[in-house]
């Protein structure tokens, strides 16, 4: 498709191209590529992942060892003048200790050229629901209130892109809702935000789109209820013990959620291509069966397994 | 001047927590006390010789050195920095608002001790050990700050590599190899002195030399510095 002379081509607010960055013989980001417009986007991933190397790049923060990152169609690297227009929430919790949250804010705005530096700050602050304990040294903080000082250092020039690092860590349940209300309505305003987290919950109830990193690769990216979809219907694997394993096992080898069935001492390792069909139909073959459940438990359910399954795939 | 404002004032104010400002201020303070023993123990009084020796070779550098690599050094350790690099501010004001700092703290603790040194111990020629003290300490503590605060940005060993300069480099070297007087601050700091009519000891380096010196060190840490920070690169977490 050619762009019409008088229609500007539309650029992504963030784009990745092939992007590797290594520190000596560790590759922390391995060739990954994106492109994000506006909304919410979830960056899934266990710790270690990558994410905040991801962030970093996409934030200037760092050089690629190989591919670019274009902020608005220009180099992150190396150019200031962008962060007039992005706005970054690190992960790291230390904030300037002896700066109140309001001294915190107004200097950001400060620092960014903001016409009514006090104004900014005074509004970021609220925005961030941080008013009652702006004039208290930031030292004096929880972490729940570092983060949302940060959130407000971050707002003050009413950024088009915000990154955030991790930004519900240590934020009790009422903050993170608050958090999510506010990054919502500013997504919704057109704003392209790009959130990191290792928690599964967050991405689901926040994000429209998600990006799911593994050791360093991208895993899976797009609309996050077909990545949930990907992650549910993996073959899951169960540690059972029951009254009779064998019976239980050949019962179970009848149902058609359930493709494995191996006797191991003490217990049946049972594979299932159905999570959701196989919890329902366990009890109900058990019972039928005359066998005793002792213990069910997925063997395999963390995030590990979850990102190296999509990396698999 | 308007973002030069906020980088010069959250400095300093990362700059003057209590306990650095007890031990510039007694690091200072030693010079004096040891002028005004002299004066109450009626010693002989030799201001340049304490001025030279306390002041130009320890107080001075040690002064620097601690101001200098905290300027920014302190806030790429704890991690602060990150909120002055993702500013759309042209590095060579970052660089420049935290070498003013440096060298602005430097001067303020080392000024008053060199005049009041002076004033302690100076004699019929107190006028030349003043000024030209003065102005030495200015220009070599200016130094001094700046190129700690580039060293600062090189590495995070910065506080014991310049401790090392000045011990080991500037203490101990400089003095036995003769032909490397011109990579000393310090001799650059005494040869302006001596171009200013101070007495001062051994053979000090010429005039132009010093003044040659001390500008390309100021110039030299400001551009590096500069260099460094357009290319300073923070890590994730992971």
């Amino acid at each position: 498709m050619t762009a019409s002379p008088t229609a500007p081509a539309v650029v992504a607010a963030l784009e990745v191209e092939h992007v590797s960055r290594w520190y000596g013989n560790v590759v922390a980001v391995n060739d990954i590529s994106f492109g994000l417009g506006g909304g919410v986007t979830g960056l899934l991933g266990p710790n270690g992942a990558g994410k905040s190397t991801l962030l970093h790049l996409m934030a200037g923060l760092l050089a690629p060892s190989a591919g670019r990152v274009l902020v608005e169609g220009a180099s992150a690297w190396r150019r200031p003048e962008m962060y007039r227009h992005v706005g970054l929430v690190p992960e790291r919790e230390t904030v300037h200790g002896f700066l109140t949250g309001r001294e915190f804010a107004a200097l950001n705005a400060r620092l960014q050229g903001v016409a009514d530096p006090a104004g900014a700050a005074a509004r970021a602050i609220a925005t961030v629901d941080l008013t009652e304990a702006a004039d208290r040294p930031i030292g004096t903080y929880s972490k729940g209130m570092r983060q949302r000082a940060k959130l407000a250092g971050a707002l003050v020039h009413e950024p088009r892109i915000l990154l955030l690092d991790e930004p519900f860590n240590g934020m009790d349940p009422r903050q993170r809702l608050h958090m999510m209300t506010l990054l919502r309505s500013m997504a919704a305003e057109g704003r392209t935000i790009l959130f990191s987290s290792h928690i599964l919950e967050e991405v689901e109830r926040l994000a429209d789109s998600v990006l799911v990193v593994y050791a360093g690769r991208l895993a899976a990216a797009g609309d996050f209820r077909s990545i949930r979809r990907l992650m549910t219907d993996r073959p899951h694997t169960f540690t059972v013990r029951s009254s009779d394993d064998r019976r239980l096992a050949a019962a179970l080898m009848a149902d058609a959620s359930v493709f494995g069935a191996e006797l191991v001492s003490g217990h049946v390792a049972i594979r299932t291509a159905d999570y959701d069909a196989f919890t329902r139909a366990l009890p109900r073959v058990a019972r039928d069966g005359g066998v005793t459940l002792f213990e069910v438990r997925p063997t395999d359910d963390s995030l590990e397994s979850v990102f190296s399954y999509l990396v698999r795939r | 001047m308007t973002v030069m404002t906020p980088l010069i004032e959250v400095t300093l104010r990362g700059l003057l927590g209590r306990r650095r400002t007890i031990l510039l201020a007694l690091l200072a303070g030693l010079p004096v006390l040891i002028a005004l023993l002299i004066r109450v123990s009626g010693g002989r009084p030799d201001a340049d010789r304490i001025l030279d020796t306390l002041v130009v070779r320890t107080v001075m550098p040690l002064v620097a050195l601690i101001v200098g690599t905290a300027a920014i050094g302190s806030e790429i350790e704890d991690g602060t920095a990150v909120y002055l690099i993702i500013k759309p501010i042209a590095r060579w004001r970052i660089a420049a608002a935290k070498i003013l700092v440096a060298a602005g703290l430097t001067a303020v603790m080392v000024i008053p001790a060199v005049v009041l040194t002076s004033l302690l111990l100076g004699r019929n020629d107190m006028t030349t050990t003043l000024v030209g003290f003065t102005v030495a300490c200015f220009v070599g503590g200016s130094a001094y700050a700046a190129a700690f605060v580039a060293l600062s940005l090189f590495t995070t060993r910065a506080l014991l590599l310049g401790l090392a300069y000045v011990l080991i480099w500037e203490g101990v070297l400089s003095g036995l190899l003769e032909g490397t007087k011109f990579l000393s601050i310090r001799q650059a700091t005494l040869g302006l002195a001596a171009a200013l009519g101070v007495d001062v000891p051994g053979e000090p380096l010429a005039a132009g030399v010093s003044v040659a010196v001390l500008a390309t060190v100021l110039v030299g840490a400001f551009a590096l510095a500069t260099w460094r920070l357009a290319r300073f690169e923070i890590r994730g977490g992971d």
